[in-house]
């Protein structure tokens, strides 16, 4: 998804300069062909990710469109405050990808997994929340929310899900499967590839999505009889789908713990519970 | 220099502003007065019209001497002096720090401390980017910059090389009992700015060092400045008046210190 972004802001920054890249030493020489045809618009101000957060606000102010890339936990959590304040209490729109989500980065440990910012920013006013689960929907996405009027949270990964989704309308949920059943999944992002071959063989009906905030409830209205479970490997699906739907709701999420066992991501997903084997265990369960 | 404003006026509205309020931070906010009517002596900026495309920037990041940036402000004519009474009212919206959202004048809303400057050098590199003369000047504390957000955001504007950008560091000894940052000019040397120190209370130095011509780097004014200054009270008890608003018999003692 990280070479889908460069290869997205190449393409349109063609013809949109009001782009301003503020990179935190990441991802450099990835964007070398924007930098040496942009050199004035791309920015790698250093490890300072709040400050990042903040110079994008003052850019914000005069008519750029900054966008802010580090790694998922740091241009988040470290620079919580200054997103809060500088970019959306300011109205000084600002877009922020980041890259490494959840335990895409399990060898490094838990400084560097992310699991915290989705649930967070959702609480942040007027701010989108973006979850692609593959290249052809971060290209979408960045297409789209690049150029809102609001600030956005990017989150991309380098585990996506495999699928090749078609007619998704950003912004909307999409039912992957309708199947008149009992139950409903839904999920959003790269998960979807332990959700899809857990539910191998059970019958369910499958809502994805990909962009958590705002968050498109009519996908689920259709559904709203039938038993409803969520699977993320994050937060704030499940609190919106509650928000959106009067019925129980049922979640497999991360736990109440640190996931911390290196490895691989599908080492880590196995530690908090969120392998193919415990997903389907799940869908199975009364 | 233009400045035909009145550093003693101004003390006079705080000074009221927070009897008649009940809020307000009078002694940073007397601090603060000469360098916010310093650099607007000198600033491209129309009252009348707050959000002109070409006015300069002035931001300031210690956001709790707001009172005293409003009465300024209101001293350079952008808006009637009594309406300032209303600070920190219900519906008001001079809130007790400044609030870019509600108020045309204020460029960046501050509060928590550490921010203005951030953004102040993102202003800054925009100009740089769109190739203008536009001027930013950031006016932080001395306590402010305990927050390590100050220094990230010096060490960015020195890096990109905003000489379009002043800092105006007031040294009023804040942070005397706990994490006061010494020889700050020094410092902000190191770091790479160019440093002026000045007496942050006297209008004509610190215009003298806001009008240097300065070259590839970022401009940082340290400014020594006196908490309280103008009121013999405030200036012995500091500490006590820190966030206090005087009653009428205390008004009244604190306007004849500023005439003595």
């Amino acid at each position: 998804m990280r070479n889908q972004f460069k290869d997205t802001l190449l393409k349109l920054a063609e013809d949109e300069p009001r782009f301003a890249l503020l990179f935190g030493d990441i991802s450099v020489f990835l964007f070398r062909e924007f930098q040496a045809k942009y050199p004035n618009r791309f920015y790698n101000l250093g490890i300072c990710e709040a400050t990042l957060i903040s110079v994008a606000a003052g850019l914000s102010s005069q008519g750029f469109i900054p966008i802010v890339h580090s790694i998922a936990p740091f241009v988040t959590e470290r620079a919580m405050e200054q997103i809060k304040l500088d970019l959306v209490y300011n109205e000084l729109p600002a877009k922020i990808v980041s890259c490494g989500a959840t335990f895409d980065y399990a060898w490094d440990g838990t400084t560097h997994h992310a699991w915290t910012d989705t649930g967070w920013m959702r609480m942040l006013p007027n701010f989108e929340i973006c979850q692609p689960g593959s290249k052809k929907e971060t290209d979408q996405l960045l297409c789209h929310y690049l150029f809102s009027s609001s600030s956005s949270y990017i989150r991309l990964s380098d585990n996506p899900h495999g699928e090749d989704i078609n007619d998704i309308t950003p912004g909307k949920g999409i039912i992957l499967q309708d199947q008149a059943a009992d139950l409903t999944v839904v999920t959003a992002g790269p998960i979807l590839k332990n959700v899809r071959a857990a539910l191998d063989g059970i019958s369910a009906n499958l809502i994805y999505y990909n962009v958590l905030k705002p968050f498109d409830s009519e996908p689920l209205q259709k559904f709203k009889n039938t038993k409803i479970k969520v699977v993320h490997d994050a937060f704030g699906l499940f609190e919106a789908v509650c928000e959106n739907i009067d019925a129980p709701v049922k979640k497999l999420g991360l736990p109440d713990r640190f996931c911390c066992s290196y490895g691989t991501i599908d080492d880590v997903r196995k530690l908090a519970g969120l392998d193919v084997e415990s997903i389907r265990a799940f869908f199975l369960k009364e | 220099m233009v400045s035909l404003a009145s550093p003693r006026s101004v003390r006079k509205n705080i000074l009221e502003s927070s009897h008649k309020s009940g809020h307000g931070h009078i002694p940073t906010s007397f601090s603060i007065i000469e360098m916010v009517l310093a650099t607007y002596g000198i600033m491209n900026h129309n009252p009348n019209e707050p959000k002109d495309p070409d006015r300069d920037i002035f931001i300031l990041s210690k956001g709790h001497a707001a009172l005293g940036y409003y009465c300024c402000l209101a001293e350079l004519g952008y808006f009637d002096p009594k309406i300032v009474h209303s600070f920190g009212g219900a519906g008001t919206i001079f809130g007790c720090h400044p609030d870019r959202v509600k108020q045309p004048w204020v460029e960046v809303s501050c509060g928590s401390l550490g921010h203005g400057i951030g953004v102040g050098t993102g202003i800054a590199l925009a100009q740089k980017i769109n190739n203008t003369n536009r001027q930013v000047y950031c006016l932080i504390g001395d306590g402010e910059s305990n927050e390590g957000t100050v220094w990230e955001a010096v060490m960015v504007a020195v890096g990109q090389k905003l000489d379009n950008l002043t800092i105006l560091y007031d040294n009023n000894q804040s942070q005397s009992r706990c994490l006061q940052i010494r020889k700050p000019a020094e410092i902000f040397s190191a770091f790479g700015c160019e440093v002026h120190e000045v007496n942050g209370n006297d209008i004509d130095e610190l215009q003298k060092v806001l009008s240097l011509p300065v070259n590839g780097r970022p401009k940082c004014i340290v400014a020594n400045t006196i908490k309280g200054y103008g009121c013999r009270t405030l200036v012995n008890d500091v500490f006590a008046w820190h966030r206090r608003s005087p009653n009428e018999q205390e008004l009244n003692q604190l306007l004849e210190e500023l005439d003595a």
